[in-house]
């Protein structure tokens, strides 16, 4: 399989007594948007914070185009082409939107600290394809208008697509996309949907974790299922949501079917 | 409500470059003839006002902007910056005394060895954050200082004495009382660091800092090498307090652990908070107000501390974020490149 582009191997992460992901496997193909649901506590969110180095992994590899980036510092992981978006906003409030964007291609200059001191022309070159590109970014995920307004003062809808464009600054292969329509009216849910389909068509891969079902389901290539800690589904949108397994973790065991 | 801060800033947005040179050489006029106002109601009633300019105003203002790229643009509270200041003064000192180089040749060798102590704390103490970093900062200033006053191959509590003036330039004599060519020397060092950090703060490196001050770990996970980054701010803060203690020891000629104790951290920290964290106009002016006020009340005698104190708590009962705060205004990134 040569179009896969992560790969999670028998992945276990250990919190003290708790396993908040036992054993699991699956793999990332590129462009491809892969939903990742589960109920609540099934450890999705652990899933994005293991890939992009939060925590070091109990057991278990991760390949990102078939090299372990297991034990890499994160920030090399996000350099590699690894980016996220977080479930509760994180943004740098005090920072322009377009500043956030600018600030997210950092691990991609060449020129350093001293040379954007005494302003060499390999600093000034820089700052202007970066201040343009994330300028590009902005107006491709359609909060482009809103690019000198401090970060804080955004509506709550364009902070969350600003985390979307911060992410894609750093210039990834794979995007995480973190529960990106928490709080989303459905209109701006069918929006989203839209700009994540750009996204995936514009060469990227996207992992999406989501609570929304329509919107996964809608969206989504291929849809992963966990529920404590353990995968208990890999497929297509349409079987997953008639699997067994995945109904009674969602909704329950009946009392009579043991 | 008239906000001095915003109207500054607004006035330098929309000035062209004439303007700007216009504004930036009368701003420098006035700051270099404030020697020339002791006759006036600034005067100092007890001390010599042209040598409270140079010390504390000028040295507190230089300290107080190096301590600024730590806390204000990074984030890093750092309790030992006096430690910086102490081994630039040290430095100048021994070679002073000892060797047969003068301040000019001193300067950048102490900067050097103040950077290197910032590489040297900053390498172990940025793994910590917040709280603990405070913690061990505090613990290095003091053992800077500790090590000063029991090491007798450099002055012990006696410190060092007969440290040189800085050789003559341009016939321009250094004695002990030409306060005013003092103040005009550190006047351009202050110029110099003004110039780097505003340089810094538009740039990648600025923007990493203010990244990191607003959340480490969103920057780390966006890429930003923030360990690194903080080791810069770290070692580009040591090495304007290196070259503070360097002017300092060739201006006092006379140098003792006495000179670098916690309380020197902690002023220059209430300097940076009562200006305006991050802002360099702020700490600019809150380094000189606070290095000024002891002075000028000093007709107090004892209740001159007191009333300092008061002032300190008013003022940031009044303005918590400073008397010029960072500036929170949209539209930082010049637009002009985008076209």
């Amino acid at each position: 399989m040569n179009n896969v582009i992560l790969s999670l191997e028998n992945v276990t992460m250990q919190f003290g007594g708790v396993v908040a992901l036992n054993d699991v496997s699956f793999e990332i193909r590129k462009q491809e948007i892969l939903g990742l649901i589960g109920p609540n506590g099934a450890g999705k969110t652990t899933v994005f914070n293991v890939i992009t180095g939060v925590y070091q992994l109990t057991k278990g590899d991760i390949l990102f185009q078939g090299e372990s980036i297991q034990g890499d510092k994160r920030y090399r992981i996000t350099n590699k082409g690894i980016a996220r978006t977080f479930q509760n906003i994180r943004l740098w409030g005090d920072m322009t939107a377009l500043e956030n964007v600018v600030t997210a291609t950092d691990t991609h200059k060449k020129s350093g600290l001293l040379s954007g001191l005494f302003g060499l022309p390999v600093s000034r070159k820089e700052e202007k394809r970066d201040k343009v590109r994330a300028q590009e970014i902005l107006d491709f995920i359609g909060i482009g208008e809103y690019a000198d307004r401090l970060a804080k003062n955004l509506p709550y809808g364009v902070q969350r697509r600003l985390e979307i464009a911060r992410a894609l600054g750093t210039n990834p292969k794979l995007l995480l996309l973190d529960e990106p329509a928490a709080g989303f009216n459905p209109a701006e849910k069918v929006e989203l949907a839209e700009t994540i389909r750009k996204i995936r068509d514009a060469g990227y891969t996207v992992l999406l974790i989501e609570h929304d079902m329509s919107l996964v389901m809608g969206v989504s290539d291929r849809v992963v299922v966990i529920d404590f800690g353990q995968k208990i589904a890999d497929d297509l949108p349409a079987k997953v949501q008639n699997d067994k397994r995945v109904v009674e973790a969602y909704l329950g065991v009946p009392d009579d079917a043991s | 409500m008239f906000n001095l801060r915003d109207w500054g800033a607004d006035l330098w947005d929309r000035s062209n470059k004439f303007t700007r040179i216009l504004i930036s050489v009368s701003a420098i006029g006035v700051a270099a003839s404030l020697p020339f106002l002791g006759g006036t109601f600034l005067n100092t009633p007890v001390a010599e006002y042209e040598s409270v300019l140079v010390f504390p105003i000028a040295i507190f203002v230089i300290m107080a902007l190096g301590l600024n790229i730590v806390i204000g643009k990074s984030g890093l509270l750092d309790l030992g910056y006096v430690a910086f200041f102490a081994i630039g003064a040290y430095t100048m000192g021994l070679l002073g005394t000892k060797t047969n180089l003068n301040s000019w040749e001193i300067l950048p060798i102490g900067i050097a060895m103040a950077m290197f102590a910032g590489l040297i704390l900053g390498v172990p103490a940025l793994r910590l954050r917040g709280d603990y970093l405070a913690i061990i900062t505090l613990g290095f200033g003091e053992i800077v200082r500790i090590t000063a006053l029991n090491l007798n191959a450099i002055g012990g509590a006696n410190g060092i004495v007969g440290i040189p003036t800085p050789p003559t330039i341009f016939g321009l004599e250094y004695t002990f009382d030409n306060h005013r060519l003092y103040y005009w020397t550190f006047l351009i060092i202050i110029l110099l660091t003004i110039w780097m950090i505003r340089r810094l703060s538009v740039r990648r490196g600025g923007r990493a800092w203010e990244s990191i001050r607003q959340d480490e770990d969103a920057a780390e996970l966006m890429g930003v090498p923030t360990f690194r980054y903080k080791i810069w701010a770290f070692v580009l803060g040591a090495s304007v307090g290196g070259a503070a203690g360097v002017l300092y020891a060739s201006k006092t000629l006379f140098i003792s652990p006495d000179n670098f104790t916690l309380q020197v951290s902690i002023l220059i920290l209430a300097c940076v908070i009562f200006g305006g964290m991050g802002n360099i106009w702020g700490v600019i002016l809150g380094a000189v107000i606070l290095g000024y006020l002891p002075d000028r009340i000093r007709f107090l005698s004892d209740a001159r501390l007191l009333v300092f104190g008061i002032v300190l708590v008013l003022m940031m009962n009044l303005r918590p974020d400073g008397v010029l705060p960072r500036k929170k205004r949209e539209k930082v990134l010049p637009k002009k490149d985008l076209k």
